[in-house]
């Protein structure tokens, strides 16, 4: 027999066997107790205001955060492109889709840490993936990302660095300066210049 | 590199010194089978080579089913792989702007440094686009901002949409391989060249 025919008749049979076994389904997802508190211990929940600001201000389309708040403060305020799925209706079924999936990076929120965190523990538990907390909550971002403070003059150069980045999150995501340019009262024009965190880049192929 | 570089068991500058050897590997064979001669991939478009879709068809088939059987007998769980993910339309204009260039220029990325290595100067002219490009992608990124993000996907499966199991898929993409292959050689005794 000619080599490719041998080949290919060998190329067929290994897509025969492949296309007759059941699929490997066994997903290896569901976590120990012990599993659970190394995941807690190392804090692998936690996505720090820095770069979900900077997502939202790329609009990055993998982005997709979560309020867990009641509706009240839901439509009282909410971070831009953000959902309410209220903590008490994380398990209807309607949400099973949004929690669920392998596409986009869910982000929990609720005022602080607790709630957000009580969702991520529920969800995880029932071994779904790419599910986050926002570090420090809503409280944190206001402190953070729309209000930062001016670090000490005597700080290291990195504290004014993530000084600089924070405020010019906060600027491009509405909060931050509003309170200086009515003080100034000179209206301003100018977008101001949106500097944005370096994002470790995956490794990608090519021929 | 593979488990080794996630899992931080070899550091960073050790992944690129490995991947610098596998890159001189590779670009070897690349040299050694003919690929640094930019009539081998225009070659595709005309029928009379048809060895680059040959080599890519059967790496993809082969890596396919390696995965596949691997996946099978539990040594590799198929969810942890990274898949570059999908955003359609730039995909598909991307596509279109990178097979233009392969027949235009008769260069791949990769093959068009294959080709300078052995001081070919379409190659460099090659190259020399390729950083124009680089340079215009980049600097009018705000412009292209909407269409590179737009209709993001994730990363789907073909066998997931057409709702057939991977090994399914798998066997009927090894078939339109093997017929592809047959289909690519009776078109280089149609459409013969003389040697080169």
């Amino acid at each position: 027999m000619k080599p490719r025919l041998i080949l290919a008749v060998f190329l067929v049979t290994l897509g025969l066997i492949i296309a007759a076994v059941p699929q490997n389904k066994t997903r290896q997802y569901k976590l120990t107790a012990i599993e659970l508190l190394d995941e807690v211990n190392t804090r692998t929940q936690f996505i720090t205001p820095e770069v979900v600001a900077d997502m939202l201000v790329k609009k990055d389309p993998t982005l997709q955060l979560i309020d867990v708040r009641s509706q009240d403060e839901f439509e009282k305020f909410s971070l831009s492109g953000a959902i309410n799925i209220p903590i008490s209706n994380l398990l209807s079924e309607s949400n099973a889709d949004i929690l669920d999936q392998e596409v986009k990076m869910n982000i929990f929120y609720s005022n602080g840490t607790l709630t957000a965190n009580e969702a991520w523990m529920i969800t995880r538990q029932l071994g779904y993936k790419n599910n986050y907390v926002l570090e420090g909550g809503l409280n944190y971002w206001f402190e953070t990302i729309l209000n930062p403070q001016k670090p000490a003059s005597t700080s290291p150069d990195e504290e004014f660095a993530k000084y600089d980045f924070r405020k010019s999150a906060g600027q491009a995501l509405g909060g931050g300066t509003i309170s200086i340019q009515s003080k100034e009262a000179t209206p301003s024009s100018a977008k101001p210049a949106i500097k944005t965190a370096p994002k470790k880049k995956k490794a990608a192929g090519g021929c | 590199m593979g488990p080794l570089a996630p899992n931080e068991l070899i550091s960073e500058n050790t992944n690129l010194f490995l991947a610098f050897i596998i890159g001189i590997g590779f670009g070897f064979v690349l040299e050694q089978s003919g690929f640094s001669s930019s009539r081998k991939l225009a070659g595709v478009f005309y029928g009379y080579d048809t060895v680059v879709l040959k080599v890519f068809f059967t790496a993809a088939i082969t890596a396919m089913l390696g995965l596949l059987f691997f996946s099978l007998f539990g040594w590799v769980d198929l969810n942890l792989i990274y898949v570059n993910p999908t955003y359609l339309y730039s995909a598909i204009v991307g596509g279109i702007i990178m097979g233009a260039g392969f027949i235009i220029g008769g260069y791949c990325p990769g093959t068009s440094f294959c080709g300078a290595s052995i001081g070919k100067l379409d190659a460099f002219v090659f190259i020399g686009g390729l950083f124009i490009g680089v340079m215009i992608f980049g600097a009018g990124f705000s412009i292209w901002d909407d269409l590179y993000l737009a209709k993001f996907l994730g990363s789907p499966k073909i066998s997931e949409s057409l709702g057939l199991s991977d090994g399914l898929f798998g066997l009927l993409l090894i078939l339109a391989a093997l017929a592809m292959f047959w289909v690519a050689e009776w078109a280089e005794k149609k459409f013969p060249r003389e040697e080169y």
